[in-house]
């Protein structure tokens, strides 16, 4: 496997009126292409910060982080947005869905940003999905777990070649969570793209082939769990 | 805990402070405007109180004039028709009495005033007013006027308007004439006259530049001087009645003249048995005087409207910006809601704080209002050349313009603290009042669009409430900058688009009946062309509601080749010796009148009753006036001329022999530069007006502009992080843009249009008539500006995209 990412020693420390916040404090590992990769810890532990410098949203306050062989832009809105864009897909919390626009309209949208554009793609990544009836509903006229799974398709719509997600599932029930799963996993593994996803659901690390456990901005633990197909 | 929920409101306001600064702003200027109207009509209607007077102060202003320039009465002839009257009246059960009959001389002439530049001849008119006289006198307000009214027969008084420009005072000497013989008179006053509040001349709304028209006042004897005929000959009858008897508005569509209309029937029948003949006026029918009251009555009516516009303005402004609290706080009223705070308690805050801002606002513009209306009362002094002595702003103007705008403004508070009492707890913490279902409607119209442009159109119009408030804020704010604007065009082209364009002589010069031969012999002499015209205020017509309308007759050699031209917008030109008597007549009379081409009405001419038959309509006349072929004239009036135009030759100028063989002169650059000047001193006071509404459009289009950025943060920052780039979704925002400026401009154009109309309705009456049409350029001019103000508001959204946290977006959008 190639290697895909890798920090080291990666630092984020926020100044504040109490003292200094060690958000992330050394943080090193390397992630290769085809893992799906989930990030465990409590809250406050770091986990949504790593993610928000794996996807560029956030600058590191100290160590590297390189990206296909490449140091990521820090401290540049414009280039770091050109990173994601390039690079990066992402699946929120609650979806995020433009209201306005219809399932389709949604997938087609971000292709369009990315300068991609191809309705017959975004149509098959319906289908991947199993939304395929759904293109010409509205965000609002779905559930909560379809509404995730056209997000899911939404971020995948550009090709790109690190998804990552945080508590993704986080406002789903368990079945519901299952499903998407099993459609992130099977998209992910069709599109050949790699995943970094964030959780304290402890119940998804089954469709993780690695699991990296977080606490007080240090990595304590970082496994393989084996499940190198997926479920 | 309603303190603190205020404190909170007031803490989340501060955060907005531009936009709150914007709606005081509004609200001052809205109470400011009033006040300044309001305290304006108010001090301009006192002033032509006192004037009008019928006391020691006052001028005792006539209730009825007789008066034809044609003839001239003996004063046994008065005095036969004054007795006649008087038994007659004693006779009728007209409830008021007669308080005198007075007759008097008045004429036009000339003043010969020489200064360091040269000779001047100057067109004047002249009365010849008794030292005992009871109505139309002389007002003299002390301390704003000088000296005393002409007693012997070499004294005048000189009208005050005219004094500075020419340079006179009290003590000089002045030579005059009236188409007899030329004499001096020493000057011993300067004052006004009721009559003469607009210095423009006879048969003209337009005042010449100063000094350009002189109106003086002598004695009895001293008119009898001048003209050269017996003490007591009379072109005038002055009749002033007990009280003062109701006479019919011509702005109005009601008629009010019955009271005074008796008084005038007995007049008649008294001209008639005497046989005398005349042109009986009432007030309303006095042009000079109900100009001036009609100007007056506009400025009152303006106060309301124009304080609740603006007022309107800054109500829309609370409601989007409140409304836009209340949905950014909307997670924080669920909260209180769950923890068992009131309903009534959280509407508080809403409701007060628009009561705070437009009491900030208010008491600025109650103590600024004083300070715009004494300006507008200097501008009106300096404009009407007369002097408004008392200024007070009554206390009914201050209660009806802050009560006024207190009341929009708490309306304004009321929706949204409505809104923020009815949030249900529940669906705002679970996240259910922000899922929403598009349009699919929408939908279908953008399909084949590209996405980002279907977004675009879709997100302008997500709120179709809030965008239709600002597209009436938008509006109305367009109302005050493109009304006045096409307003003004179409006054342009009435007032100086026919003398410019259609006519060509450059001195008119005024005759007696039949005394023509001495300025055709000095035309002739100086190589000159000159075309005879007769134009004689003197028809007068019974409109639709049986109302008599007064209105100017033309007798012209040719309609479309001759030194004036008459602009014909329909129909076609009269031929001489028609069956019935072929005329054009202005298309505001055809408007007012519900005439059409080709209708055959009977009109009084000269108190005759004629059948004329229309035949065209003309454009261009600000007066209503009949056009006729001047042969037809001349043998229904026996006057061959009353005036004649003259085309000076290159080198050849108006001089003292012309001066001298007429009753006096008008030069065409004059009376273009009184015009001009007049509507570049209109244009200036307007003007104020229209920056204020563009500002309004400013401020509103800003506040929309903002807020459709903030409440897109969630889909801009998702956006964002999904990888868009600044520079697609600056384009986004700025084709959102296009399309809000695109609609709100031609919003803009319609209410521009249709206050431009209601502007043109509540100042145009049978005296002055103003078309009013759409006028491209302002069109373009205004859809440019707001389209101008909403792409300028894109860098202010790509701004804020890119000082956008997206970590704490990410944050917000995961909770």
């Amino acid at each position: 496997m190639n290697k895909l990412l890798q920090m080291k020693n990666l630092e984020r420390h926020y100044e504040t009126p109490a003292g200094v916040v060690k958000a992330l404090d050394g943080i090193s590992f390397e992630i290769f292409e085809g893992e799906r990769v989930i990030l465990l810890g409590p809250s406050g532990s770091g986990k949504t910060t790593l993610l928000n410098c794996l996807s560029a949203l956030d600058s590191p306050t100290g160590g590297n982080y390189s990206f296909k062989g490449r140091e990521v832009p820090r401290n540049n809105s414009e280039k770091m947005t050109s990173f994601r864009r390039e690079n990066i897909g992402y699946v929120f919390q609650f979806f995020n869905l433009l209201q306005d626009l219809t399932v389709l309209e949604n997938i087609l949208l971000i292709q369009e940003l990315a300068n991609k554009k191809n309705s017959l793609r975004a149509k098959e990544l319906l289908e991947l999905v199993g939304l395929e009836a759904e293109v010409d509903r509205f965000p609002g006229e779905i559930s909560g777990g379809q509404q995730q799974r056209v997000a899911i398709a939404r971020s995948i719509a550009k090709r790109p070649t690190l998804l990552l997600g945080d508590e993704l599932t986080g406002n789903l029930d368990t079945e519901t969570s299952n499903k998407v799963m099993e459609a992130l996993v099977s998209a992910c593994k069709q599109e050949n793209i790699t995943s970094v996803f964030v959780t304290h659901d402890e119940g998804l690390v089954k469709y993780a082939t690695r699991v990296i456990r977080i606490d007080s901005g240090k990595i304590i633990s970082d496994e393989r769990t084996g499940n190198d197909s997926g479920v | 805990m309603s303190a603190l929920l205020n404190k909170r409101l007031a803490r989340s306001l501060m955060r907005t402070k531009i936009r709150l600064f914007a709606v005081i702003l509004m609200v001052f200027v809205g109470v400011f405007a009033g006040i300044t109207f309001g305290g304006y009509a108010h001090n301009l209607g006192s002033m032509y109180d006192t004037m009008q007077a019928d006391d020691e102060r006052g001028a005792n202003l006539a209730d009825i004039w007789i008066d034809n320039r044609s003839t001239k009465w003996t004063p046994e002839q008065v005095d036969t028709f004054c007795n006649t009257l008087g038994a007659a009246w004693d006779n009728s059960s007209i409830s008021f009495a007669l308080d005198s009959c007075e007759g008097r001389t008045v004429t036009q002439g000339a003043m010969f005033h020489s200064n360091d530049t040269g000779d001047y001849i100057i067109n004047s008119l002249w009365h010849g007013i008794p030292e005992d006289a009871n109505a139309d006198r002389i007002w003299m307000p002390v301390g704003y006027s000088e000296g005393r009214t002409a007693v012997a027969e070499d004294e005048i008084v000189i009208d005050a308007h005219v004094t500075d420009a020419l340079n006179l005072n009290l003590g000089d000497t002045v030579s005059i004439g009236a188409g007899n013989t030329t004499a001096d008179f020493i000057i011993v006053g300067m004052g006004y006259h009721p009559l003469h509040v607009l210095m423009a001349p006879e048969g003209s709304l337009f005042p010449p530049e100063p000094g350009q028209y002189v109106v003086g006042y002598l004695s009895d004897a001293g008119m009898a001087r001048l003209t050269g005929d017996e003490i007591g000959t009379s072109n005038t009858i002055i009749l002033d009645l007990e009280g003062s008897p109701s006479f019919d508005l011509p702005d109005t569509q009601k008629y009010e003249g019955e009271e005074i209309n008796v008084a005038k029937q007995l007049v008649d029948s008294s001209l008639n048995s005497t046989e005398m003949n005349g042109r009986i006026r009432d007030r309303g029918q006095n042009e000079p005087v109900e100009v001036m009251r009609q100007d007056l009555e506009g400025t009152k009516r303006t106060t309301v409207p124009f304080t609740v516009m603006i007022a309107s303005i800054a109500a829309i402004t609370i409601v989007l910006s409140l409304q836009r609290l209340v949905q950014s706080q909307a997670k924080e009223i669920a909260v209180l809601r769950t923890l068992g705070v009131e309903r009534s308690s959280l509407m508080t805050g809403y409701l007060v704080a628009p009561l705070v801002i437009g009491g900030i606002g208010s008491v600025f513009g109650a103590l600024a209002g004083p300070y715009g209306m004494n300006g507008m009362l200097d501008f009106y002094q300096d404009f009407a050349g007369v002097p408004i002595i008392e200024r007070t702003v009554p206390n009914s103007v201050y209660v009806t313009v802050i009560g006024l705008t207190m009341f929009v403004v708490f309306l304004s508070g009321a929706f949204p603290a409505w809104k923020a009492s009815r949030l249900d707890p529940l669906s705002v913490l679970s996240g259910q009042n922000e899922i929403r279902v598009g349009s699919n409607r929408l939908r279908k119209l953008t399909s084949w669009m590209p996405t980002t442009l279907g977004l675009s159109i879709r997100s302008s119009v997500r709120k179709p409430i809030r965008l239709s408030m600002t597209f009436v804020a938008v509006g109305i704010s367009l109302m005050l900058f493109g009304s006045i604007q096409m307003m003004t065009v179409g006054l342009q082209d009435t007032m100086i688009g026919s003398l410019e364009d259609d006519q060509t002589w450059d001195a008119q010069v005024y005759i007696s009946p039949d005394s023509e031969g001495p300025v055709v012999d000095w035309a002739e002499d100086n190589s000159a062309h000159y075309e005879m015209i007769i134009e004689m205020p003197i028809g007068s017509v019974a409109d639709s509601d049986d109302i008599e309308r007064s209105f100017t007759l033309v007798g012209l050699d040719s309609f479309r080749n001759g030194m004036r031209s008459v602009s014909v917008i329909e129909g076609g030109t009269p031929v001489a010796n028609a069956t019935v008597t072929q005329v054009i007549m202005d298309e505001g009379s055809i408007k007012f009148l519900r005439w059409n081409i080709g209708d055959r009405h009977t009109v009084s001419i000269d108190g005759v009753e004629r059948d004329v038959e229309i035949i065209g309509v003309s454009a261009g006349e600000l007066a209503r006036t009949m056009y006729f072929v001047r042969d037809d004239l001349s043998k229904i009036l026996g006057v061959n001329a009353t005036s004649i135009y003259i085309e000076l030759p290159d080198g050849i100028e108006v001089d003292s022999t012309l001066g001298e063989a007429s009753i006096g002169i008008v030069e065409r650059h004059s009376l273009l530069d009184g015009i001009n000047s007049l509507l570049d001193q209109q244009t200036e006071f307007l003007q104020s007006m229209m920056y204020l509404g563009l500002l309004f459009t400013l401020v509103v289009m800003f506040n929309t502009m903002i807020m459709n950025v903030a409440e897109r943060d969630f889909e801009l920052a998702t956006l964002r992080v999904l990888g868009a780039s600044t520079r697609s979704l600056g384009t986004m925002l700025l084709f959102e843009s296009i399309l809000i400026g695109f609609i709100g401009g031609i919003v803009g154009v319609i209410f521009a249009f249709g206050g431009a109309a209601l502007l043109s309705a509540s100042f145009s009456s049978w005296q002055f008539f103003i078309p009013v049409k759409i006028v491209p350029s302002v069109s373009f001019q205004i859809i440019g500006i707001v389209l101008l103000i909403a792409v300028c508001m894109v860098p202010v959204g790509v701004w804020r995209l890119r000082r956008m946290d997206l970590v704490e977006k990410v944050k917000d959008l995961s909770q």
